[in-house]
Order: structure tokens, then C-alpha cells, then sequence
């Protein structure tokens, strides 16, 4: 039996292999000649030297593609040769303490000074001024880190980036740290290279001191150090069913999203700004169920330009192309945010309160109306008929504004379209969110009035159960598969056939699992969810028929609480999960 | 001596990008120069020094009194007025 520790997952996945122990350097004295002589002279050479060494870094991790660790890098280099870190140093070595001392003192106050602000983005920095005082020691005592030359797995107290990042490729199987959290710098490389890491795992280092070989799940935060065959040969087949069901799930990407008699579901992503479509694109989305825009309008003074939008629209809508439709979501924004531009009293209930497509009536139609024009000239620009929908809607009067808003923005736009030469298109896709309690009674009323319905869970829950979704107090009342939610989105789905339209869920209980059985089960004709959450939604849907999903959603309706839906939906899943591994 | 207060309108404030972009611009110049937090109400720093600006804790929102003096004051003002009212480059949106 090999030693077990436990420790706290930090990116999903299974690896065994031999130690790579990583030891901070930068204890002893500097072995650097003529130091004797000018020990400040000395200094700022390996601060220089450090700055060469952490430029290189960048570029190449920039020909990687790794902008954020590019920045990073350049940051650390700036440091390594700043006034306030390399000044204090090479006075500190003037004034006759030993340079790698001098080093660490001034580096470890410039780092006290900003770990101490009160903010968590300049206390990360202050690990990158250690790391970079740490470069400068480990030059200034002629120590090179021994980067393993066989596929290791690390074992650290943590991982400092420029290490990590100076591992040669496929030389690192997995990662191990005593400290760090889920979101320290080894962690975020690890998920982007698709390795496990294990983190928190107290009394690992002093435990892996000798140790030769090691197991890890990061899924599970288990590491096992020295492991006897039989904790290998089960690690190894951990790693084979991962391997296998995500080689599965990733093969089903290509292909349309079918449940297991061919009824397609349409399977889509959920974005929050341009940025998010390669992923989703990735995960072989559809199209887009739900495009946030809110990214757009936040934290800033004056409300975003005709022109910026039509950049930002163009850009998702081109990405995604004629054949994956991209449903816009006017801007759900209201008194909860300060927004500048806006010019809302302060309300005591914001979310009850004038957000969204109520703007209309409090002052801020044009607001409406500028985004409604960006998506027409947006669509026209990217040759593709524009998808929009309207949140808070909950009335009928609600929906002909959203109707006239779209028209006088179509004649907008078509002013601009004519003097650019630009093309415009005929008709716009429209469709509502339901997600008030009020538009689900009225739905077979306004199904007439639309193209398309979309339900947000999260919200109609909140709103029919009366539960702000924010109150950790009121978690059992904000589950949307309470039967109370399911019953009204049975309401939608009845209303929407009565008038011949489509109906979407784009809210959290689509991306999962369990949910996206009950939701078809009614009758829901698309999903809409995180990329990250479509492998498991399309595995799922795959494994059964539209008659069992029936009879999972029509026992779902009839019982007494959300935990009994999930128990019903859940015990599906495992009957899925034990046919996947057989 | 020449002196500018600036409001910070990008979304990462004087952080990352936008803290190295402003540190360099700064150093282009002969004159010395410094920022403070005026929002925080921090003491002059070193507009030359990354990790001086990174301490000011500038973030979206903040206003910060840049000074500079030397032969090349007005351009190193100028200059700074421009990277702050162009965002750095960054949106303003988050």
C-alpha cells in the first residue's frame, strides 16, 4: 500500500508516474564572481539577465497562443529590472548584506505592499514579484531548476508559473501542490493542458520526500505516493473509463443531438460576449440559444455606440455563420447596477423592478432601439437573418413593443443600410423569454404573437417560487426542477404547439443532465447551455427514447417536491451510466 | 512642474496591461513623474516603477493626479492624458 494524502481536486483527470520534486531555490550565498568588489554592480546584472530570461518566456508562450501568460510573463520582466524592486536590492547589496538576501528582502517587501491592497488581482501579483525575486537568487547563486527529462508528475509546495510554463512539452503529466488553490496559476495551466492537479494536500511534501513514483485524481483529490501495483493497475483503468467516455462524448461533437429513437433535440451554447463562440463552436454547438449582451453595458459611463455593437454582433453572428442561428437577448439590465446612463431611481426590489424591456417605458427606448438597429445592420453585415428575443417580458402589450420596437429599428437601420450601401435583412426571428410567471399563464396568447419562446429557468423560478436566487437561506426553493417550475414550463410548451412555434430552455437546468431528460421530456424542443455542459446533455439525451423521457416527465409533474424529480431523473442517469460501462 | 487628474473609465484599472502600458509610457520620458490614487488617497508614486503603480491599487472608476517635472514635462503629460482617455487600448465594458 502506497502513502495516501488527500487533497482538494483542481483539474479533472487521472495520471500515474514517477516524482519530479520542484524545491525553491534562493538560500545560500552568491557564488557569482567579483561580487566581493561590486556586490551592487552584481545584482543588478542577475536582475537584468532575469528580465532577458523572462522576455524569452513570453515570446514563446505567446507563439503558443498563451496571451494571458504572455502578459504575465512581461509583467514579471518589468519587475525584475523596477526601481522599486532592483534599486532597494543593489542598494541593500552596497550597504554590505549578501546579494541573494539583498534579493529576497526587497523582493518580499514590493510583494508585501500589494499582497496588503485590497484587491485579489494585485495579491496574485504579489506572488509573481516572490517568483521573480526567487529567478533573480537562483541566477545570482548559479542554480539552474532541474526540469524533469522523463513525463513526471510535480510535487511542490506550489508551482510558481515561470516554472511551470519552462516545462519542456509533455514532460508534465499531472500536478500535485501541499498548497495552493483551485485557482493558483498551476492549476489554470493544468486545465488549459488538460492534466490533472491536485492541490491542498497538507503534508505532501514532507511525505514525497523520498518517494519514487505517484498516483493522482484530480477529479477526486486523492494522491497516492509510492503506490503498490494493485493502486497503479486501479489508477490506470480510473484513467482508461475517463479517457474512453470523453474520447465518446467528444465523438458524438460532429453529429446531431438525438434521443436514442432519432427525435433531434437541438443542442446550442450559451455565450456572454464574441469571445466565448471558439469555444462553443468547439463543443459542437448548433448555434446560440442565448447571447448575453449585458457585457456591453456594464461598468461604464456612457451608454455602448450604435457602431461598437454592430462590431460585436457581427463578429458572433459571422463566427457562427447562415446555418447556426445566434438568438441576440436585448440587454436585461436595470436598477441592480448603477449605470450611469440609465438614470434610474434606486428601487428596493431591482429584479422586481424597471430592467429590461421595461426600459422602454421609463425613459430609455432609445436604448432599445440602438440595439435593435445594431442586430439588423449586424445581420446584414454578416449575410445572416438575426434571431432576437426580449427578456422580463409579462404581458401582451410587452410583446407588441418588442414588435414595434423592432420595426421602427428595422426603418432605422434601413436609413444607414442605404447611404453605406450595406445589405439589410427582410425579417427579424422574434421570440420572448419566459421567465415571468405571467407570460407562461398567457403563453398560448403570446405563442401567437412570436416566432419562438425561450425559458429562462433560473429567473422563472425565482419569480414563481418567490426565492431570490442570490439567498443561500432559500437553496431548497430554487431548484427549477421543482414541480411547481415544471408544470408552468408544461403551460409554455402547450402554448407554443397551440400556435405552431418553437420553445428553447436557455437557463442552468438545460446544461444539466438531469434536467435536460425532464425538459424533452415535455416537450422542449431546444437547449441551450454552457459549452462546457453539452458533451454531457447530448451523452445523456442519446441513451434513451422520447417514450421514456415521456414517462419521466409526466411522473415528475405529479410529484411532491424537486429532490423526488431528481431521485427519478437521477436513477435514470445511473441505469445510462452502468450501460455506458459494460 | 506640470499636473493632470485623469478618471480611469477601463476595466482592469491600472492593472495588468494597462499598469505596464502606463509604466512604460512613462519612462519614455526625461522628466520625473509621478501618480497618485487620488480615490484611495495614496501617496505620490513612481510613475516609472510597475510595481509603484501596481501599489496605488487603481481601479476602474478611480481618479489618480499624475505630475511631471523635468525639460519634457508637457509632452510626458500630454502623452500619459491620452493613454488614460483611450482606455489603454482597453474596452470600457466588462
Amino acid at each position: 500500500m502506497g502513502t495516501r494524502i488527500a487533497g482538494t481536486p483542481g483539474a479533472a483527470g487521472v495520471a500515474v508516474g514517477p516524482v519530479w520534486r520542484y524545491v525553491p531555490g534562493g538560500v545560500g550565498e552568491s557564488r557569482m564572481p567579483d561580487v566581493a568588489e561590486h556586490p551592487g554592480a552584481v545584482v543588478r546584472a542577475a536582475g537584468e539577465e532575469a528580465a532577458g530570461q523572462l522576455n524569452a518566456l513570453a515570446t514563446r508562450v505567446r507563439k503558443l497562443g498563451r496571451e494571458d501568460e504572455a502578459g504575465i510573463f512581461e509583467a514579471q520582466a518589468m519587475m525584475a529590472t523596477d526601481p522599486e524592486l532592483l534599486d532597494a536590492a543593489v542598494a541593500r547589496a552596497e550597504a554590505g548584506e549578501e546579494p541573494v538576501s539583498a534579493v529576497r528582502v526587497a523582493a518580499e517587501a514590493a510583494a508585501a505592499t500589494l499582497a496588503a491592497l485590497p484587491d485579489e488581482l494585485l495579491a496574485a501579483r504579489a506572488a509573481d514579484v516572490r517568483d521573480v525575486g526567487a529567478r533573480i537568487a537562483r541566477i545570482l547563486l548559479g542554480e539552474d531548476v532541474a526540469l524533469p527529462d522523463v513525463p513526471s508528475i510535480a510535487i511542490a509546495d506550489d508551482l510558481p508559473p515561470s516554472v511551470a510554463a519552462e516545462m519542456p512539452p509533455g514532460m508534465l503529466l499531472g500536478i500535485a501542490l501541499e498548497s495552493g488553490s483551485v485557482t493558483a496559476h498551476a492549476v489554470i495551466l493544468a486545465r488549459g493542458f488538460g492534466i490533472p492537479a491536485v492541490v491542498a494536500a497538507k503534508g505532501l511534501v514532507g511525505a514525497a520526500r523520498t518517494a519514487m513514483s505517484v498516483a493522482i485524481d484530480g477529479a477526486t483529490g486523492e494522491v497516492v505516493l509510492d503506490p503498490d501495483p494493485g493502486e497503479v493497475a486501479q489508477f490506470r483503468i480510473r484513467a482508461a473509463t475517463l479517457a474512453e467516455s470523453r474520447r465518446a462524448a467528444v465523438a458524438l461533437r460532429g453529429g446531431p443531438c438525438a434521443t436514442a429513437d432519432g427525435e433531434r433535440v437541438a443542442l446550442l451554447a450559451n455565450i456572454g460576449s464574441p469571445a466565448d463562440t471558439t469555444r462553443a463552436l468547439e463543443a459542437g454547438a448548433e448555434g446560440v440559444g442565448l447571447f448575453r449582451t449585458e457585457f456591453l453595458f456594464m461598468r461604464r459611463r456612457t451608454a455602448p455606440t450604435e457602431d461598437e455593437q454592430v462590431a460585436a454582433y457581427r463578429a458572433a453572428l459571422e463566427a457562427f455563420g447562415p446555418d447556426r442561428p445566434v438568438v441576440v437577448r436585448l440587454a436585461d439590465i436595470g436598477g441592480e447596477k448603477a449605470l450611469p446612463y440609465l438614470n434610474l431611481p434606486a428601487e428596493a426590489n431591482p429584479f422586481l423592478g424597471v430592467r429590461a424591456i421595461r426600459l422602454a417605458g421609463a425613459g430609455s427606448r432609445e436604448l432599445l432601439l440602438t440595439q435593435l438597429r445594431a442586430v439588423w445592420r449586424a445581420a446584414g453585415l454578416a449575410g445572416v437573418t438575426p434571431h432576437v428575443m426580449a427578456p422580463m417580458v409579462a404581458t401582451l402589450a410587452d410583446v407588441q413593443l418588442l414588435l414595434d420596437l423592432r420595426d421602427e429599428a428595422r426603418a432605422g437601420a434601413a436609413v444607414t443600410a442605404a447611404a453605406t450601401g450595406d445589405p439589410l435583412p427582410a425579417t427579424m426571428v422574434t421570440g420572448v423569454m419566459v421567465e415571468v410567471p405571467s407570460a407562461a399563464i398567457l403563453a398560448p396568447e403570446l405563442a401567437r404573437m412570436v416566432d419562438f419562446f425561450s425559458i429562462g429557468t433560473n429567473d422563472l423560478t425565482q419569480y414563481a417560487m418567490a426565492a431570490d436566487r442570490g439567498n443561500p437561506a432559500l437553496a431548497h426553493l430554487q431548484d427549477a426542477l421543482h414541480p411547481a417550475v415544471l408544470r408552468l414550463i408544461g403551460m409554455v410548451v402547450a402554448g407554443a404547439e397551440s400556435a405552431g412555434i418553437t420553445v428553447a430552455v436557455c437557463g442552468e437546468l438545460a446544461g444539466d443532465p438531469a434536467g435536460a431528460l425532464v425538459l424533452v421530456g415535455l416537450g422542449v424542443d431546444e437547449l441551450s447551455a454552457d459549452a462546457g455542459s453539452l458533451d454531457g446533455v447530448r451523452t445523456a439525451l442519446g441513451a434513451f427514447t422520447r417514450a421514456e423521457l415521456a414517462d419521466l416527465a409526466g411522473r415528475a409533474l405529479a410529484a411532491s417536491d424537486a429532490e423526488s424529480v431528481r431521485a427519478m431523473a437521477g436513477e435514470l442517469l445511473a441505469r445510462q451510466g452502468s450501460a455506458a460501462s459494460r | 512642474m506640470q499636473v493632470a487628474e485623469l478618471d480611469i473609465h477601463n476595466k482592469s484599472g491600472l492593472h495588468a496591461r494597462p499598469a505596464a502600458m502606463f509604466v512604460k509610457t512613462a519612462a519614455a520620458f526625461r522628466s520625473s513623474v509621478f501618480v497618485e490614487n487620488l480615490t484611495r488617497g495614496s501617496k505620490p508614486a513612481n510613475a516609472k516603477s510597475l510595481l509603484a503603480v501596481l501599489g496605488c491599487g487603481v481601479e476602474q472608476g478611480h481618479r489618480i493626479r499624475v505630475s511631471a517635472e523635468g525639460e519634457d514635462e508637457a509632452a510626458a503629460i500630454a502623452a500619459v492624458r491620452m493613454l488614460a482617455e483611450g482606455g489603454f487600448g482597453e474596452a470600457a465594458a466588462g
